[in-house]
């Protein structure tokens, strides 16, 4: 099954998945159409006006172009995936995911999808990490079931 | 976008702090496989980039060397890509702060692989009408 994860760049989300067969829908895999492109108009990356264009499918004319632009790399992910796992209060005040109204509307794209979502805290203790971890493995064994 | 770029990924295989194994073990294990990849030494552990089908084998293969302690994320850049290689940019690479944040739970989600335990999921449960008032009633009655 493609699962989205949110964080869509998440390490252990992506890894744990991957561990129980499923296809992690990561951001990476969407950058990497963006940046090996050997005709890249607008460097360092293939980020043109044509972004916010394809994300109005996402996001209304009035907002931000930015919101719009990131949505038209996020979007195509939600439209993939058969599942969610969204990890809240993730530090990810980093690089391209650092949008937090791309965030919310993502995460709001997520749910109203109808699909089987797992929604998480971030740990911030040990006993919370091993609790999340044997969730994630709890939820993505029911997945296989549901899937035959 | 030529053929053979399009097909070829980049993976980071990162080694977890509870590892048997150093990064500089992991890259010639890795070239002992010898599989067509491009590979490179990192402080986290790897960074291993080739055709798709050849990465995912070398992906299958690194992981039995050290099942719970190896962990493997997919990267949009190639390795050494001026745009994102520190050597280049003079500052940790965007996606080394999240990498950084992750690595500390990296030991938990270890220990939680050795030991898996069931735990039961509950389902989010849609508040009722009455109690939603109860709520709003109350709210109004506080302002």
């Amino acid at each position: 099954m493609k699962i989205a994860i949110f964080p869509p760049n998440s390490l252990i989300l992506a890894d744990l998945i991957e561990r129980k067969g499923h296809e992690a829908l990561a951001l990476q895999k969407e950058i990497r159409k963006k940046v090996i492109d050997p005709e890249i108009d607008s460097p360092p990356f293939n980020i043109t006006e044509e972004e916010p264009i394809k994300g109005l499918k996402y996001a209304a004319i009035e907002v931000p172009s930015g919101v719009r632009g990131r949505m038209a790399i996020f979007g195509p992910l939600i439209d993939e995936a058969d599942a969610a796992i969204i990890m809240e209060e993730a530090p990810y005040g980093f690089g391209c995911v650092g949008c937090a109204r791309t965030n919310e509307l993502s995460m709001y794209y997520l749910r109203k999808k109808k699909i089987p979502i797992l929604e998480l805290q971030y740990p911030t203790s040990r006993e919370e990490a091993i609790e999340m971890v044997n969730t994630i493995n709890t939820f993505l064994d029911g997945l296989e079931e549901k899937n035959g | 976008m030529s053929k053979e770029k399009s097909d070829e990924v980049t993976r980071m295989i990162i080694l977890g702090p509870s590892a048997q194994i150093n990064s500089s073990e992991l890259v010639q294990k890795i070239h002992m496989l010898e599989l067509p990849l491009t590979i490179k030494s990192t402080c986290y552990g790897a960074i291993i980039h080739g055709k798709e089908n050849v990465v995912k084998d070398a992906v299958e293969k690194i992981r039995k060397l050290d099942p719970y302690n190896i962990f493997t994320k997919d990267r949009g850049f190639p390795p050494g890509d001026p745009r994102r290689c520190r050597a280049k940019r003079g500052a940790a690479r965007e996606g080394f702060h999240q990498l950084e944040k992750e690595f500390e739970l990296l030991d938990c989600v270890r220990e939680a692989l050795e030991k898996p335990r069931e735990v039961h999921i509950e389902k989010p449960i849609k508040i009722d009408p009455d109690s939603l008032k109860k709520i709003i009633t109350e709210c109004e009655n506080e302002d």
